[in-house]
């Protein structure tokens, strides 16, 4: 009795309006959740449960057996499994480390604006534009040794071997990687490029004025504000790399015998070639846990560079 | 008024008439018209064929049939999703001789035998080499495909190098490998052989055949796997010395695209191959070496019972579909394998036999005079040296990567294929 109608009435019109608003926030937030745990995160478990089972849609029905950790025992015993590991590993580290190393490089020096520059960017980016797939087709086209423009030359001023580099067991997986390197480099060097863009001019104005070398900029000025870029650049790569497949499909196929056998080849193949799901799971599954340990890893790297550098 | 109305009445009388006479009559001519069949086709050469021959079906029956023309890797994964999704995408499939167990164990197509029986006039069985209805299409009782496309293993040779040399057509396996080294001369980029070296079904296949001829087998007595027999190390051990001293260098990474191609170019003295593809030697648009090409049988080892390898395809009807479109499907079926369509078929190009009439055709074999080859080789015709059972698509994988290994010199025959052993084992 003692509150008025108008004091009852603006409390009541506070709570719904407070309501109204995160129920507003609530409705704008759901279909996003909704997608991702229907399309990315439900597949995910979905994987994770199949990887337990000796699960084959062409054999006893598609009868699902647990057979607990055995399909990740098996990949990691199995000469094949063991096989693709150690070619995605090599492929992705010797790819990542180049790409790093050449599209620096490529940063810095068209890191100066100018019209050159700014055309010999797009021309650069025209390899990324282009789909793996076609990459692989285009340079096994290239390096065949019967009728491609390189590779017929290479092979018949004794380069390479007469088989041609796909066909060798330890120039195949270093092929590859080549191809790789010649197709994302420019993409490494358009995000440090922009890294670099976005560096203080201040700083680097203060360190020349004090009489800092050019190496010296670099290494203790630039390359310490560029880390945190440096550490999308490689996490990003590093992510696509692990993950080749169209390449090594088209050129390769995984051969000669295993020698560029990576885990998504090797996973494709078990899981929509013989529908081997409880296997084909437990492929993905290790081939996300391993980019996710070796993102880690960069994060930790990165981080005591940082801090590294800042004592200095 | 009412002679008008009278007349308007009787004029729609008629006209009533008449469209349920033209309806009864349109229904019996083309009793299936509106259904359409998707056909999941290899891309062999039967594929562009039939593709060119439905609307003769169409103009017959009524049925529309869209041909889905597709490559070996794509058309069993496809069709393989297909069937365990039950989604019902394909009507009919070309089955490969050796997908036989799978699709039995698996029921993925429907049983004909029950069908070809009631038809079996219609068929004209006695007609059909009894080696394609056994081995294209039988498996353990069930027929899960009817052949349309048989294919013998044949030897193809170019005359004017044996002739130069002084090599008469080999008879055995062991002058077949002594031929094809002598005929190789890499300075004039003559090769003596050449087959499929790469990776996976594309070397498994043709190692299998080389291997069946020199006395290998895949499976034991008892049905398990034996792939690393005696024989079988032996005859890896003369398919790489093949490779190392009579093939072109880039023939490791071949499959059968470059293999029929350096043949055709005339790189090649002597090739083993499906007599499918022998028809584009003939083919002066494709082919440098139509006035030499000889075809003969594929040289078995010396004191070796006489086979030849039997492959192909057969059409296969989707469990999975409605009963009224399988039983349109059968008669698509029996309308591509009678044997007026069959000669046509082949004059065509489509270089698939099944019918002992279609093979003694006199225009047939004017056009194309190896078919006697054919014909007795399926006299004589061993469908099982590619093991049709369910397990073979893996054995086939891992033999596609021991042979491929051994031939690029990453591990000796007898370690390959124990290796390929361990694996197979774990099949059974």
């Amino acid at each position: 009795m003692a509150a008025s109608p108008a004091s009852i009435r603006q409390r009541r019109s506070g709570l719904r309006f407070t309501d109204r608003r995160k129920l507003f926030l609530f409705c704008l937030a759901v279909p996003a959740v909704i997608y991702v745990i229907v399309v990315a995160l439900y597949p995910l478990a979905q994987g994770i449960l199949y990887s337990f089972y000796d699960y084959n849609l062409l054999r006893r029905g598609g009868r699902m057996v647990f057979v607990g950790l055995d399909n990740y025992v098996e990949l990691l015993t199995d000469a094949t499994g063991q096989r693709a590991l150690i070619n995605t590993f090599a492929f992705t580290f010797g790819a990542v480390f180049f790409e790093f190393i050449f599209g620096l490089g490529l940063a810095m020096l068209l890191w100066r604006d100018g019209r050159f520059n700014r055309i010999a960017l797009a021309f650069l980016l025209i390899p990324v534009t282009i789909t793996p797939l076609v990459v692989g087709l285009i340079f096994r086209a290239l390096l065949a040794v019967d009728y491609g423009y390189i590779g017929y030359y290479l092979a018949e001023w004794g380069i390479t071997s007469p088989r041609g580099l796909f066909a060798g067991t330890t120039t195949a997986l270093p092929t590859l990687i080549f191809i790789d390197i010649w197709e994302w480099t420019p993409l490494v060097a358009l995000i440090l490029l922009a890294g670099l863009k976005s560096l203080p001019g201040d700083i680097l104005e203060a360190a020349s004025a004090d009489g800092a070398t050019a190496w010296q900029r670099f290494r203790l000025v630039i390359l310490p504000l560029l880390l945190p870029t440096v550490f999308l650049a490689l996490v990003l790569r590093m992510m696509d790399a692990f993950r080749v497949f169209d390449s090594i499909f088209v050129t390769t196929g995984g051969g000669p015998a295993d020698a560029t056998n990576s885990l998504m080849v090797y996973g494709v193949k078990q899981g929509l070639q013989f529908f081997n799901i409880g296997y084909a799971s437990a492929i993905g599954n290790v081939t996300i846990l391993c980019i996710a340990f070796i993102a880690a890893v960069f994060a930790l790297l990165i981080r005591r560079a940082d801090v590294r550098a800042n004592e200095t | 008024m009412t002679k008008h109305k009278s007349t308007a009445w009787k004029l729609g009388a008629a006209a009533l008439l008449s469209a349920g006479l033209a309806g009864s009559a349109f229904a019996a001519d083309k009793p299936l018209a509106g259904v359409t069949l998707t056909l999941a086709s290899q891309n062999d050469q039967f594929a562009a064929v039939i593709a060119k021959l439905a609307p003769q079906f169409e103009e017959k029956t009524g049925a529309t049939v869209k041909v889905d023309i597709l490559d070996y890797g794509s058309l069993l994964t496809k069709t393989q999703a297909d069937f365990v999704g039950h989604t019902k995408s394909y009507d009919l499939v070309t089955m490969d001789i050796v997908w036989a167990g799978q699709y039995a164990e698996n029921k993925y197509t429907v049983d004909l035998t029950d069908w070809i029986k009631r038809d079996a006039a219609e068929l004209q069985l006695d007609d059909i080499y009894p080696a394609t209805i056994k081995y294209i299409g039988q498996y353990d009782g069930k027929q899960v495909a009817f052949p349309f496309a048989g294919y013998a293993a044949v030897m193809a040779y170019r005359k004017d190098l044996l002739d130069a040399a002084g090599i008469k057509v080999p008879e055995t396996a062991e002058d077949f490998v002594a031929a094809a080294i002598k005929l190789t001369d890499p300075s004039k980029k003559i090769y003596g052989f050449v087959a499929n070296g790469q990776k996976g079904a594309a070397v498994a296949q043709d190692w299998l055949q080389y291997n069946a001829q020199l006395g290998g087998s895949v499976l034991d007595a008892s049905g398990k796997p034996a792939l690393n027999s005696d024989a079988n190390v032996a005859s890896l051990k003369v398919y790489k010395e093949l490779f190392d001293k009579a093939a072109p260098p880039g023939a490791v990474d071949y499959d059968w695209g470059g293999r029929e191609e350096s043949f055709r170019q005339g790189l090649v003295a002597m090739m083993e191959t499906w007599s499918v593809g022998a028809p584009g030697y003939y083919d002066p648009s494709m082919s440098k070496v139509v006035d030499s090409v000889g075809i003969s049988f594929t040289p078995v080892g010396k004191g070796l019972p006489v086979k030849y390898g039997l492959g192909g395809w057969g059409m296969g009807i989707n469990a999975d579909i409605d009963p009224a479109k399988q039983e349109a499907a059968w008669q698509f079926i029996k309308w591509l394998t009678s044997a007026p369509v069959q000669k046509e078929f082949n004059m065509l190009g489509a270089g698939s036999y099944i019918r002992k009439s279609t093979l003694a055709d006199p225009d047939l074999n004017a056009k194309y005079p190896f078919l006697p080859i054919i014909a007795k080789s399926f006299e004589n015709a061993d469908g099982d040296y590619r093991p049709r059972i369910p397990q073979y698509p893996e054995i086939q994988d891992l033999l596609g990567t021991a042979v491929n290994n051994v031939l690029v010199g990453g591990t000796d025959p007898k370690a390959a294929l124990d290796e390929a052993q361990k694996q197979a084992e774990k099949l059974f």
